[in-house]
């Protein structure tokens, strides 16, 4: 087959089910891509410090080699960053992976415990080597093991960001590189959509991630999953499989549906991510809200003049599902005050048990809303007897 | 062993209530269904006192639990609304002429005047004309676009203040989740209000906006209302069908996921940078377009002119496909359009047979298959399936099935048999 590009003859990728191309022609594509992402949007100065999320996945491994390739490059086509390497421990053999892969390009890595998620003290580990475990703290995220599946997949991530935003803190770094692909990316809108994200999707879906003054970038997002495959390939990369994911949840189910899509439909999922590029939030001042976003997962919780939401909605259907038909006046046309007067057995907000409206110790804060809801006996986001609160548990 | 009602009044247990999870008796589901109903009436604001509403009914369960339970809140909490029955009759043999049937029980049941409205009447085509036209593919576009004017032509004959439709939180979500799929950023915004209309229509409003499928369906059940549960017929476009299969499957995981998806729906926003098309007025019906000719009178001229693909495609390729077409006509004489009229003809008979014969399959059904007994079956097996996993009564024998509770749902189905696609 002939390359689209440069006419030659052996061409091996095939791309989008149509478009050949030479090995090498891929792969300056592919480069160009990466590097297009960073350079049209004009965010560095020279030299800049750049935290790197590496979470020893496909793309995250794919993305160590594009900045390793950039920095080796001459003169004007150099990548002038200055990266500094962060990975997350949550698995031994994956941790080793990412450290041996540094190594490799004289990289440093800082490996830190998720559990780090629940202390409030820093302490920066020894650069490429596993961190000691502190059995306290790891107790600590425990907690989120209750989660129903799906719940705790959507804690997690928010669990990495807090820490990416913490560590780039300590760092000094001003910008965050994170290796999400095409295929991840409309994985995770239609996920926060499920979850009642929607809000969010521009920060968490978009090219850059604006709410903290350390910005997020995804600069591999016009990278698709088969492309990803074809760079892992023709440069022989390592790759070492695992998923972070619980089982039985939206996301997972949702990734498959996307692969799906990938497969079938691969317009399809340009089309998606496209669309979270133009959603916004719909709220009346997003801008100066601060004080009225969810201290762990960002979510703005001030909807504009208090019209109908499915929230409320649903704050509903749980008040009226305990009341007997008799305590309540059905004559009374003010029938909504009922809502009004049973504050205290309302989830006020989309992920209840999660979001913590008051600042302060928001990290703590987790502990605290999990306990009271289950001393209570309330209806509780996480309640396995409760179908339909949550999710669907097995039942013991 | 009986589960007490978890409302604690002293009844057992009857169902588990798919949005929620709570277990609860029949009396104590009726209220809790009920009141929320309500509650999104008023805090929704949909109504005004003393305004006159059509509802529009297709004789199955969205609109018929619908036009049930607004008679019943309109009485209980005197709304001081003057209900009517509005329905649409697309001509679609063995589906729509049986479901009028359904409407015509519930304007008797309900007391509630009905106007029915025909496309032949209105367009000069009935649907079944319309699909031996154009074939199986893009019915869903001929029909919703017609239905949405019917409505509007049927609602200003009524001089009604707004148009109530039977939309649940299921048909919402899956318009979502369709929306993100094709990218139709103007849609995806509009979608989850509840209540749309711009100037020079007529407003439609969806008081089941919150309110479960499922729970809709066992609404029904317990109280024995009368629906025509067919489901229209064409296959629907392919990213609604891909929306719906990942709804079913996520709310199997997750029950929260409808109410959280349309959650999602009313607190995102488009950017402004996002046009979205102005509204203006048809040149030619007068009917509220974002074009100069409104889309169903480019549906209709392209049925007219045996171009049935104009209107569907882009707006450049329509008007490629006219102008091809008037070149063609300088040639052709009358003797051979004679022909091709009698071509037409036989073609509508063949399509009839065709699709009768194919009845069985998952893409079909195209209302012509109408078989009692099967649907019969169908419809207490689909109950069933629901009272086996949210019923509590121990024995299902003992379950008393609604002999009028039909349901011969197509999989390939466009949509509720209720109501026009959501969200022009
Ligand atoms: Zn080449
Ligand atoms: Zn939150
Ligand atoms: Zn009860
Ligand atoms: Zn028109």
């Amino acid at each position: 087959m002939i390359c689209k590009k440069c006419n030659n003859d052996e061409s091996t990728v095939l791309l989008r089910k149509k478009d050949y191309y030479c090995e090498k022609c891929f792969i300056n594509n592919t480069n160009h891509k990466f590097r297009a992402c960073i350079g049209k949007n004009k965010l560095f100065s020279s030299q800049e410090n750049v935290l790197v999320c590496l979470s020893g996945e496909e793309g995250s491994t794919v993305l160590l080699n594009l900045i390793s390739n950039g920095l080796c490059l001459e003169n004007h086509k150099k990548l002038r960053i200055n990266p500094i390497f962060l990975h997350l421990y949550n698995n031994n053999d994956i941790a080793e992976k990412v450290i041996e892969d540094c190594k490799k390009h004289d990289f440093v890595v800082y490996v830190v415990n998720i559990s780090d998620y629940m202390s409030t003290t820093i302490d920066l580990p020894e650069p490429n080597s596993l961190p000691k475990l502190n059995v306290g703290t790891n107790n600590t995220v425990n907690i989120f093991n209750n989660l129903p599946a799906t719940a705790f997949n959507d804690m997690f991530i928010k669990i990495k960001r807090t820490l990416f935003i913490k560590y780039a803190k300590v760092l000094h770094c001003n910008f965050i590189f994170t290796a999400e692909t095409t295929g991840s990316l409309a994985s995770s809108l239609l996920s926060s959509i499920a979850l009642g994200r929607g809000s969010q999707v521009e920060d968490d879906i978009g090219f850059i991630d604006n709410r903290d003054d350390i910005k997020i970038v995804r600069p591999m997002k016009d990278i698709s999953k088969e492309e990803l495959h074809f760079y892992i390939k023709i440069k022989k990369l390592n790759i070492q499989h695992h998923y972070d994911m619980k089982k039985n949840s939206l996301q997972v189910l949702i990734n498959n549906f996307v692969s799906d899509l990938q497969e079938n439909f691969p317009s399809t999922i340009s089309t998606v991510c496209k669309t979270a590029e133009k959603l916004g939030v719909a709220s009346d001042n997003a801008d100066n809200e601060s004080n009225h976003k969810c201290k762990i997962c960002e979510s703005v919780l001030n909807i504009p003049d208090g019209r109908l939401t499915a929230l409320q909605a649903t704050d509903f259907s749980r008040i009226v599902s305990l009341q007997k038909p008799s305590k309540i006046n059905t004559h009374d046309k003010n029938v909504i005050k009922i809502v009004q007067e049973n504050q205290h057995s309302m989830f006020p907000y989309i992920s209840a048990a999660k979001c913590v409206k008051k600042k302060g110790e928001g990290v703590m804060k987790i502990g605290a809303v999990t306990e009271d809801a289950s001393q209570n006996g309330m209806p509780y986001y996480d309640d396995p007897k409760r179908l339909g609160k949550g999710e669907k548990r097995q039942q013991s | 062993m009986p589960v007490p009602c978890r409302t604690g009044c002293g009844n057992n247990a009857v169902l588990k209530r798919p949005k929620t999870g709570d277990a609860l008796c029949k009396e104590c589901f009726y209220w809790a269904f009920e009141t929320e109903i309500h509650y999104t009436i008023t805090k929704g604001e949909l109504f005004n006192k003393g305004d006159s509403v059509a509802i529009a009914a297709s004789g199955g369960k969205d609109s018929t639990v619908l036009a049930y339970i607004l008679k019943t809140l309109n009485t209980r909490y005197d709304y001081g609304l003057n209900l009517m029955l509005l329905s649409i009759d697309e001509g679609i043999t063995g589906y729509r002429d049986d479901s009028l049937e359904t409407v015509k029980q519930n304007r008797d049941d309900y007391e509630m005047p009905l106007k029915i409205l025909s496309y032949k009447d209105l367009y000069g085509w009935t649907m079944d004309e319309i699909v031996a036209q154009i074939g199986r593919k893009n019915n869903c576009t001929f029909c919703g676009v017609f239905r949405r004017q019917a409505l509007d032509r049927g609602a200003a004959l009524l001089d009604v203040k707004c148009i109530a439709t039977g939309h649940n939180a299921d048909d919402i979500a899956e318009t979502v989740l369709m929306n993100v799929l094709r990218g139709d950023i103007a849609r995806l915004k509009r979608c989850t209000a509840i209540s749309t209309g711009s100037e020079g229509t007529i407003p439609r409003v969806k008081p089941l906006k919150y309110t479960y499928e499922k729970e809709i369906v066992m609404y029904a059940h317990y109280k024995k209302l009368v629906y025509f549960s067919t489901e229209c017929v064409f296959a629907p476009n392919a990213y609604r069908g891909h929306a719906r299969a990942l709804l079913k499957d996520m709310e199997r995981i997750r029950p929260t996921c409808i109410m959280d998806i349309i959650y999602s729906g009313e607190t995102m926003s488009v950017k402004e940078q996002v046009s979205l098309p102005s509204q203006r007025i048809c040149s030619r019906c007068n009917f509220v377009s974002s074009q100069e000719v409104c889309k169903a009178c480019v549906l209709l001229e392209g049925l007219n002119k045996g171009l049935p693909k104009l209107g569907i495609g882009k707006t450049s390729k329509a008007k490629k496909m006219l102008e091809a077409y008037n070149a063609r006509q300088m040639q052709e004489n009358s003797l051979e359009q004679a022909t091709d009229l009698e071509d037409t003809s036989k073609s509508i008979k063949d399509n009839i047979k065709d699709a009768s014969n194919k009845c069985n399959s998952k893409n079909c059904c195209s209302g012509k298959c109408k078989s009692d007994a099967s649907k019969q079956q169908n419809g207490n097996a689909k109950i069933n399936k629901l009272l086996e996993q949210y019923g509590l009564d121990e024995s299902p024998s003992s379950q008393k099935l609604n002999g009028d509770l039909s349901d011969d749902e197509c999989s390939g189905g466009c949509g509720n048999s209720s109501s026009m696609p959501i969200g022009f």
